[in-house]
């Protein structure tokens, strides 16, 4: 890594797109926490659905975090936040029509017990 | 070629209807519809997930959930790194470009090398193969997908760092050929054979006999670093520059789609299980 | 304006350096064998789609003729039992996958860049990619016929599990030949296929319109080409990972829908249906965009409540992703899911008929043309409403329970697929024929056609109503005599040898027309739309200049304003030659050396674990290294492709519009 690249000669630095370093840096750290936080209160005693609540809570703010600033969703057009997300809905939509049929009674296989029973 | 790059706007691109660069377009419709891709895998886990066959492997009892945590924090760094890439060539810094891809693919590939330790642990150790419980079907595959998509992530990040590369006078498509070979070699046995061995090592294996038992893939992937360092002398202009800012980010796009999608994974497959 | 055209993509702005970066040299071959294998250019794409879909139709209605001739009487041993299982499955893949789907996909590629005003697709070579991995997979889909001639080549016949390929049926234990390893590629293949050109589609559409061509002034076929594009990119995943799973079970022991193993079949059928309804849109949108480009045309009106039947498109795209379940009434989804999914199947029913309300409407004190395209048409409107009414008999969940696998439900899915798609196909080709070959169709002998395939097919699956609720199940090999289903069928076959005999009127005048067909002008139609404004057949630039779209109607605005668009023109053109000339992509071998690359993956892919025989000796223990050769081919075409970069090179148009080329990297 040692050749400086020909094309990027000295400009004014202010030519540039402003520098998103720190940005990025604090970003990473939220992330972080975030999955330390995680971790931590799966083996945390307290109510099951606020552990669940809490995780799904979490993630949905990393997934967040992650598109709208690494993907720099945040600065670009509208339009492709519009794009992904009618992706994710469908998608989130399907997964939870899913979940919810497979879930149902009716959905669930007979044991052979009650099988027999319903003969 | 009038370069120059001062006045690139790297949020709009006046030769298209809406601005959006075709390449990002493209890459974002991809996204969503790798969405539907993963949608779909996950829902089968899930669905299998409330209603095991009986016999079923038992998840807590299968995963290492320090692992899969220190995975899961690579992973996201490696989108720090990404970020940082694309930050960097936005600014025309090729160098820094450079480093933060190799920085990106190495993570990539030690989260690789955990899945391969992972997978060979719970295949070995634990006895879950892919055919001997519902549970090890949907989970290799669910999990493998993604691991697939890490390791052409990785390809794909490969073949953008030899480009920058690529001299402004033409040629050089052997070299070109060469270095990125090696970049794959180096690639391949950073996550099949030295990151697993090194989670060994932390987990208690000998040094020695790690070192002994995988000398030839060991030295051919050496071999392929110092291919790698000596490539990356090269000293003539290269064509790379802050104009191919939008083929950084688009890789970049897949990179950090890939890690949101571990995100969901994470919770979803690993964490809901110690409830 | 010229000053923003000047700045454009389409005037090649900022090339590659002049050292070359590839392994050979470009082909640059623009017509034989080598031009049209190695070509970029949408409209070529387009013509290659069209000519394999349609060689595909007829082998599709081949099939469907031997199925009728099996069924003409009662008790019948025309063809065997395990023949006609292969027939029915095939025929419906086939008139699916490898007929209506690329001929909407050959319209795509002839209309959608022209309609947009640009001068080709954002990927020219990616699309090149889709075609030719559409190839493939219908190559792969059809390998299982060899078995019939050379019983060496053992794939056990062609697929013959249905076209949905149920699960358990796809199980090992049921097929163990490699048919359905061939089906579940096959159809994988064609996934991709349509996944990549969907993409490239979007970002055209959305990205390349030309000045002035707001979204609210895109022809309707364009905004349905969109839709479509969406519902395929985000309902084929769900059949993707659902293949997979078919292709690990088969072939790695995995249980994912193995009962033995805990999977469940059921499972299977959702996955399927939640690509396969919407399917059912991505096959219906593009038709009913051709309508509504025809009926103004013909109606001598624009078309009635534009944005209402663009909003109506918008919104069945939407609606058709929660909707899957409806095929599935029968299999105890439980009351809560069956009532949620029939109130959604009859909402969609709603935009769906706001359409047919604005075709109407269009048509309603218009100054109406019977010309050819018209008649289909309006066939359309009609048949497409029947096959609809029988829909809404099936939104019924209870009701459904007595159609479910009768040919009530074949005689709706014909209806909407031959009345409706397929009228409004060969509306399509009729109407855009002058267009891309110069040269008209005979009047007298279209209309012949047109009567023929509409009492034919009339005559075939009106019957098929009766049938249905008289008991005939589909998928019936034989019957008995006493069934009380025998005139039916009868008559049923007869109709199915007149749409037989028209729809072979119809591509018989086709070829007659493309030798000996009177020769026509930019716009025999009078039409609308852009494609009418240029030479017929197109030019390779489409334009000489950049069209500026003022109205919806863009070419009747055009027509009515000449003098305004005389100077915008001359005004595009010299901006643009200031800026190097027309900029023209650069054709390439590797899309198709990446096609064929997964063609030959992918076919030793389904073998895997049986061992290469040749010439009665054992070459390799399983096709594995064979399979990975492919997949090799398929990298290393990617990476050259990549190195290769678009390319290009400049056309300047002289004041007579006779093109000159010129390299692309010197301005």
């Amino acid at each position: 890594m040692s050749a400086p690249a020909a094309t990027h000669t000295p400009t004014a630095v202010g030519h540039h797109e402003p520098s998103k370093f720190h940005i990025y840096i604090q970003i990473a750290m939220i992330l972080a926490v975030i999955t330390g936080v995680e971790v931590v209160l799966v083996y945390t005693p307290i109510v099951k659905w606020l552990v669940v609540t809490a995780l799904v809570l979490l993630s949905a703010v990393k997934f967040m975090f992650v598109i709208f600033f690494f993907m720099h969703l945040r600065w670009d057009k509208m339009f492709c936040t519009i794009l992904f997300f009618i992706g994710l809905v469908l998608a989130g939509g399907t997964m939870w029509a899913l979940l919810h049929l497979f879930g149902a009674d009716a959905g669930k296989p007979l044991s052979a017990v009650v099988g027999l029973l319903l003969f | 070629m009038s370069s120059h790059a001062a006045t690139i706007d790297h949020h709009h691109d006046s030769t298209t209807s809406t601005g959006i660069p075709n390449k990002k377009l493209l890459w974002w419709a991809f996204l969503a519809s790798d969405c539907m891709f993963f949608g779909t895998l996950i829902s089968t886990h899930l669905v299998y997930r409330l209603n095991p066959p009986p016999g079923n492997a038992i998840p807590t009892q299968v995963f290492n959930i320090e692992l899969t945590s220190f995975s899961t924090f690579i992973l996201l760094m490696s989108s720090l790194l990404m970020a940082l890439a694309v930050n960097a060539i936005q600014r025309g810094n090729v160098r820094s470009t450079r480093t933060m891809l190799l920085g990106t693919m190495f993570f990539g590939c030690i989260f690789l090398g955990g899945q391969v330790y992972e997978f060979g642990h719970f295949v070995h150790m634990k006895h879950m193969t892919l055919s001997n419980s519902l549970f090890g079907s949907t989970f290799y595959t669910l999990t493998g997908t993604h691991g697939t998509h890490v390791a052409i992530g990785v390809l794909l990040l490969g073949m953008m760092y030899v480009r920058t590369f690529k001299p402004a006078a033409g040629g050089g498509l052997s070299m070109n050929f060469l270095h990125m070979l090696a970049v794959a070699v180096a690639a391949g046995v950073a996550f099949i054979v030295f990151v697993p061995g090194m989670i060994e090592i932390i987990y208690g294996a000998g040094i020695g006999e790690f070192l002994s038992s995988h000398a030839v893939p060991l030295s051919v992937g050496a071999a392929a670093c110092i291919a790698m360092a000596w490539f990356a002398r090269q000293s003539s202009t290269v064509e790379f520059g802050e104009k191919n800012a939008i083929d950084v980010e688009a890789v970049g796009l897949y990179w950090h789609f890939v890690d949101i999608v571990w995100i969901i994974i994470f919770t979803a497959v690993y964490l809901l299980e110690y409830l | 304006m010229a000053e923003a055209l000047a700045k454009s993509e389409f005037t090649g702005t900022g090339h590659a350096p002049a050292k070359s970066f590839e392994l050979f040299a470009r082909p640059t071959a623009k017509t034989g064998l080598v031009g049209w294998l190695t070509t970029v250019d949408h409209k070529k794409i387009g013509m290659l789609y069209g000519g394999f879909a349609i060689l595909f139709f007829l082998i599709g209605g081949l099939e469907a003729l031997l199925i009728r001739t099996q069924l003409i009487v009662p008790n019948n041993r025309f063809i065997s039992a395990q023949l006609y299982n292969e027939l029915f499955t095939m025929h419906g893949t086939t008139m699916i996958f490898l007929a209506v789907m690329p001929l909407n996909a050959a319209f795509f590629n002839l209309l959608v860049p022209i309609q947009v005003g640009a001068r080709d697709v954002a990927f020219p070579r990616l699309n090149a990619f889709s075609l030719w991995v559409w190839v493939a997979g219908a190559t792969l889909l059809n390998v299982g016929w060899i078995s019939h001639l050379v019983p060496s080549w053992n794939f056990g016949g062609a697929p013959d599990v249905g076209w949905f390929g149920y699960s358990p049926l796809t199980s090992k234990v049921f097929t163990p030949d490699l048919s359905t390893d061939f089906w579940v590629l096959g159809i994988q293949m064609l996934g991709l296929s349509s996944i990549v050109a969907s993409l490239n589609f979007i970002v055209t559409i959305i990205n390349m319109r030309a000045p002035g061509l707001t979204m609210m002034r895109l022809p309707v076929f364009t905004w349905m080409a969109l839709v479509t594009s969406f519902l395929l990119i985000l309902a084929l995943p769900a059949i993707a990972i659902a293949l997979v799973e078919v292709m690990f079970d088969r072939n790695f022991g995995t249980n994912f829908f193995e009962v033995s193993g805990g999977g469940q079949p059921i499972l299977w059928q959702h996955l399927f249906w939640v690509f396969g309804h919407p399917e059912v849109y991505i096959l219906i949108l593009p038709p009913m965009g051709y309508v509504s480009e025809i009926l103004p045309t013909f109606s001598r009106k624009p078309l009635f409540g534009y944005p209402i039947v663009i909003f109506s498109g918008v919104a069945i795209g939407f609606i058709g992703f929660g909707v899957w379940s409806h095929h599935m009434f029968t299999t105890g989804l439980g009351t809560v899911a069956t009532a949620a999914f029939a109130i959604a199947t009859m909402a969609i029913a709603v935009p769906t008929g706001v359409k047919i309300f604005n075709w109407i409407g269009t048509l309603w004190g218009g100054h109406i043309v019977t010309r050819v395209p018209m008649m289909f048409a309006l066939g359309f409107i009609w048949m497409f409403m029947l096959g609809g009414f029988s829909g809404i008999m099936h939104a019924a969940a209870p009701a459904d329970a007595q159609q479910q696998d009768s040919y009530f439900v074949i005689a709706h899915f014909h209806y909407v697929l031959i009345g409706g798609a397929t009228f409004a196909l060969l509306a399509a080709i009729h109407f855009w024929f002058p267009k891309f070959f110069g040269r008209m169709v005979p009047e007298f002998w279209g209309k012949v056609s047109f009567w023929l395939i509409f009492v034919g097919f009339n005559c075939t699956f009106f019957p098929m109503h009766f049938l249905g609720l008289n008991g005939m199940p589909r998928r019936t090999w034989i019957y008995d005599s006493n069934m009380g289903w025998n005139e039916g069928n009868l008559f049923a076959t007869i109709g199915a040898y007149l749409l037989g005999l028209g729809i072979f009127t119809y591509f018989a005048v086709l070829v007659y027309s493309f030798f000996k067909g009177q020769k026509c002008g930019n716009d025999p139609w009078d039409a609308r739309t852009l494609e009418w404004s240029i030479p017929s057949p197109p030019p390779e630039h489409n334009f000489a200049a950049i069209p500026q779209v003022h109205a919806r109607d863009a070419w009747w605005y055009e027509k009515t304003h000449q003098e305004e668009i005389a100077k915008e023109k001359a005004a595009n053109i010299k901006a643009e030659e200031a800026h190097g000339g027309i900029h023209i992509p650069d054709q390439s071998w590797y899309p198709i050396i990446a096609g064929m690359g997964l063609l030959f993956g992918t076919y030793n892919l389904a073998q895997l674990k049986h061992p290469v025989v040749m010439f009665g000796n054992q070459v390799l223990g399983s096709h594995a290294p064979l399979a990975i050769a492919g997949l090799s081919i398929v990298v290393l075409a990617c990476y050259l492709w990549s190195l290769e970069g678009p390319g290009g090179y400049h056309i300047h148009l002289d004041a007579d519009g006779n093109a000159k080329e010129s390299g692309g990297y010197h301005h």
